[in-house]
């Protein structure tokens, strides 16, 4: 099982080592947010306290590197907008579960370390559940959400079980029209249903997908039929920082921290308050992993002229 | 305005065709052209011999299933993660039968590893019967067809393992592949298979060409059956689809002529429109504030316009004009919106 | 009066004449079920050919045919005739959507068989590595177990809140344990994988052979820089601070690695992929109008 050069075992072993050596230190790294994030941040921030959002949940476990920080990142901003989300899935059933227990680890995080007013289900928030068939579920939703979500329940404050369509998320949404912004947090195929059924709508559309993703996913930003989108995890590191910073917002030495070129507007962020996780904890291990492939690559090259010179003489 | 009750349209129930001034009807229509397309070059096929190129990793397909015949070990193929069956999954199937069919003539076993439940029957069944037409039913091993799991991950850790337990010669990975892609790939790299792959997922690509001997790129994987079977209907088909792109190309070609023309003539339209209206003409503060709202007021509808630009703008009108005495009487429950906007099943 | 209460396709599940419809339809599939498993193939093929065309059929009539805009004011009906058949079909779509489900769940009955069949023989034969096949089959019917009992435990009881731990009884663990603690966890590791194998490939094949692949090996590498953020500030600001007040500003900001990669994703990457895109998608109508019409003839 050996290549030519670098036996794969040690190949294996450098990559562990520098994926996991960094995660114990805090290192700072300096980066500026890519268009398509800067619009993602942009979309998020124009919402209002009360503005409903259908938001996608299709990923699990396995992504949760990139998926769970983006989903985590976008909960805190919508609880700080006092957004009204609904939640749902159509990728795989254990979907809403994750969702789910992020919701409960943000919305406890909202109180607790960011002294906000409680977030609470039913009145800000609910789960309208998974959907196999994620073609046939979207598109039911895109032509006609209440008998798409028809059979959904929720127990309201009283104890009772009753439809999510009675819950002051989704009292007022008719059709799917009516939301102010439709996100999918995705690691798979569901975005592109996204804007096959929806983005005729008229809704804009926002996605947060995996690193893998983002060439595919640029198609839709440059085409203009998603506002913007969180691309893996640089496009987590990207929230993170104008979270902190803000978009185009000046320091106190006259800077822009965190800037972009294409999305000129000046958005502050929530300076002081819980903004930054997985993506400003993992974004230097990425850099060591890239490193490390840049360097695989240069040796890579280097043996293979070698032998070639080697064959020539 | 008050609408008089004059003609077609005023008797508040919508005409057959009505309801296409809402949903758009373009692109039903390039769609329905697409269709006639290949519909006409089938039946166009069946009364002409019809050219196509060769394919390089589909000539590799019997290279790869000889050299597991000489090395005595199985070929392995894998259809896509496609759950249910869809076009995609009848694609792979296709080749997968095409294999089979060879892997047939050699006597050589073969291992199909489905996905899904639905996957699995259909694999069984076309396995079979390629077996029956080959003349050797009993050469078909009902362990040949395996269902894994459908889960992504425990899928591509049974195939893994499958792959290096079996000691695979071959292996074809066809059809809809995600993040497993790579797995796969570099599990049977690193035991010396040649490998045949295609994803129609544009993105896993890459990682089949970096790991793989021969892959077949997007529609080529569509292509296989025509150049397999050389048969007039999916010859046929294949023409279509090209006449398809060639009108594709035309409209892009369309799309822009029209934004360098008329778009870039129009902005430099309103910009003498600016000078004619004597912006130039004003003290310098004023000047200076005009300018830079007629600047902004300019660059937005210039956005605006790009941003909105696609063909459908020339084909498909909003609702009528207010002034226009078409506009149909607003219904009791009707919201004020525009017509039919909202779905109807309320 | 909704309009689900005039849709063919739906019934009123508080009547008690529902549970008559189910028992009915039940008997009427398995007789049907029956008739086709002894008919001969002449009679299958065609019958096959049929609902296919049929079931494909409601799909692009509802696409073609107007979309419905109103109903009546007073008795909330469908306007006329046009409006009916959309309305019609709209319900249908819907229906005809979960036949694939339903059929899924039926053919997930076989996908057991096999494994059922493959791991018992290897065990009974004793056959290389048979003890894997135990394990199979030991976290097949745990999985099960478990999955149901949590399920049914969940469905009886509606009111308890099973987010809270202290509620959980031994399916409810067992089911977290199956799942959330094993399951999940092997999914990420599984995952997690692929960034070793990339590592790998990229080794092995990124390499400048050719003129092509010294191409793809350039952009590839300014791709990687430009997600580095050291990288890119570093660059960056030696390329602002280069073009500084020049007269050809503007052409040397042009190669700040974001822009020259930004350049790279958008005018090559994203053409690209929209063009194999559509290939594809064009593929996948020619199949599908080929399956629909009966024109492929699967295998063969």
């Amino acid at each position: 099982m050996k290549t030519k050069g670098i036996p794969k075992f040690v190949i294996y072993l450098l990559l562990i080592i520098f994926t996991s050596v960094p995660l114990f230190f805090s290192i700072p790294v300096p980066g500026q947010p890519v268009d398509a994030s800067a619009d993602a941040f942009k979309a998020l921030m124009n919402l209002k306290e009360g503005d409903e959002v259908l938001l996608a949940s299709d990923w699990t476990g396995s992504t949760r590197g990139e998926s769970m920080a983006n989903m985590k990142s976008i909960l805190r901003i919508l609880m700080r907008k006092r957004a009204k989300v609904a939640i749902w899935s159509t990728a795989d059933p254990q979907a809403p579960r994750v969702a789910q227990d992020v919701m409960a680890e943000v919305a406890k995080e909202h109180v607790e370390v960011d002294k906000q007013p409680a977030y609470k289900r039913w009145d800000d928030w609910i789960i309208a559940g998974y959907y196999p068939n994620a073609d046939v579920a979207i598109n039911a939703v895109a032509k006609d959400i209440r008998n798409a979500f028809s059979t959904r329940k929720e127990t309201n404050p009283e104890g009772k079980l009753k439809s999510i369509f009675e819950s002051p998320v989704m009292k007022n949404i008719k059709t799917v029209s009516d939301f102010d912004l439709i996100i999918d947090v995705t690691a798979s195929k569901t975005s592109d249903f996204h804007v096959q059924f929806l983005s005729a709508q008229k809704v804009p559309l926002l996605f947060a997908v995996t690193g893998v993703m983002v060439p595919e996913t640029q198609v839709f930003y440059n085409s203009g039929q998603c506002v913007g989108f969180l691309g893996g995890l640089k496009g987590v590191f990207d929230l993170e920082q104008m979270m902190e910073n803000g978009l185009n917002i000046k320091g106190a030495d006259g800077k822009v921290l965190t800037g972009n070129s294409k999305v000129t507007d000046e958005i502050p962020g929530f300076k002081g308050m819980s903004n930054k996780g997985s993506g400003t904890k993992y974004y230097p291990t990425l850099h060591f992993a890239l490193l490390l492939m840049i360097v695989l690559i240069i040796i890579g090259n280097v043996e293979m002229f070698k032998a070639k010179k080697g064959a020539q003489k | 305005m008050p609408v008089e009750k004059v003609g077609w349209w005023s008797n508040n129930i919508p005409q057959l065709g009505e309801q296409y001034w809402d949903t758009g009807w373009f692109g039903l229509l390039f769609t329905l052209t697409f269709v006639i397309f290949i519909v006409f070059n089938v039946s166009r096929a069946r009364k002409t011999d019809l050219f196509i190129r060769r394919v390089a990793g589909l000539n590799a397909i019997e290279e790869a299933v000889g050299r597991a015949t000489e090395m005595g070990k199985p070929v392995l193929m894998v259809p896509g993660l496609s759950d249910p069956v869809n076009a995609y999954a009848v694609q792979a199937i296709n080749i997968c039968a095409h294999v089979t069919r060879i892997a047939a003539k050699f006597s050589n076993p073969i291992i199909l590893c489905a996905y899904s439940a639905s996957m699995y029957t259909l694999a069984q069944e076309v396995i079979r019967d390629t077996y029956q037409s080959e003349g050797v039913p009993e050469r078909y091993d009902l362990d040949s067809v395996r269902y894994i799991s459908d889960r992504q991950f425990a899928f591509a850790a049974g195939v893994s393992g499958l792959i290096l337990r079996e000691q695979t010669a071959a292996t074809f990975f066809l059809g809809e592949f995600y993040a497993e892609s790579l797995i796969f790939a570099e599990t049977a790299n690193s035991i010396g298979a040649i490998q045949v792959a295609s994803s129609t997922e544009a993105t896993q690509t890459p990682f089949f060409i970096a790991a793989c001997d021969y892959v077949l790129i997007g529609d080529e994987f569509y292509a296989a059956s025509a150049y397999l079977t050389r048969e007039p209907v999916m010859v046929g088909s294949l023409v279509g689809q090209d006449w398809a792109k060639m009108t594709a190309i035309a409209f892009i070609l369309m799309g822009v002529a029209s934004q360098s023309i008329f778009v870039s003539s129009k902005a430099k339209l309103t910009e003498k429109a600016f000078l004619a209206a004597g912006g130039n003409k004003l003290s310098k503060e004023q000047s200076a504030d005009f300018k830079d709202k007629f600047k902004a007021e300019t660059k937005t509808a210039k956005e605006e316009e790009t941003k909105l630009f696609n063909i459908q703008k020339f084909f498909k009108p909003g609702p009528p004009p207010e002034d226009l005495d078409m506009q149909r009487e607003k219904l009791p429950q009707e919201p004020e919106a525009a017509p039919g906007a909202a779905g109807a099943n309320q | 009066m909704k309009p689900s209460d005039f849709s063919i396709w739906s019934l009123d599940p508080t009547k008690g004449t529902v549970f008559y419809h189910v028992i009915f339809a039940i008997v009427i599939g398995f007789a049907i079920f029956f008739a086709l498993m002894n008919a001969p193939t002449q009679v299958r093929r065609p019958l096959t050919w049929f609902l296919t065309l049929l079931s494909g059929g409601v799909f692009v009539v509802a696409a073609y045919w107007p979309k419905p805009i109103n109903f009546d004011a007073k008795t909330q009906k469908p306007l006329n005739a046009i409006e009916s058949g959309s309305v019609f079909l709209a319900d249908t779509n819907n229906v005809v959507g979960s036949f694939t489900q339903i059929l899924a769940a039926f053919m997930l009955g076989l996908g057991i068989f096999s494994l059922l069949r493959i791991h018992l023989g290897k065990i009974a034969k004793k056959k290389t590595d048979w003890g894997f096949s135990i394990v199979l089959l030991v976290s097949m019917v745990s999985m099960i177990t478990f999955g149901y009992w949590d399920y049914t435990t969940r469905q009886a009881n509606k009111l308890v809140d099973y987010d809270v731990q202290s509620n959980w009884k031994l399916e409810n663990m067992g089911r977290d344990f199956l799942f959330d603690k094993l399951l999940q966890q092997m999914d990420a590791a599984m995952f997690s994988i692929i960034a070793f194998f990339i590592l790998s490939a990229a080794y092995r094949a990124f390499r400048a052979r050719s003129v092509e692949a010294t191409i793809l090996l350039g952009t590839a590498l300014i791709v990687i820089l430009s997600l580095m953020g050291i990288v890119s500030a570093y660059w960056d600001g030696a390329v602002t601070s280069l073009a500084g007040d020049s007269a050809n500003k503007d052409l040397i900001l042009n190669f700040k690695i974001t822009e020259i990669s930004n350049w790279l994703r958008n005018t090559f990457q994203t053409p690209a992929i929209t063009g194999i895109r559509f290939g594809i998608g064009l593929g996948t109508l020619s199949m599908a109008i080929r399956i629909w019409l009966g024109l492929e003839k699967g295998g063969k």
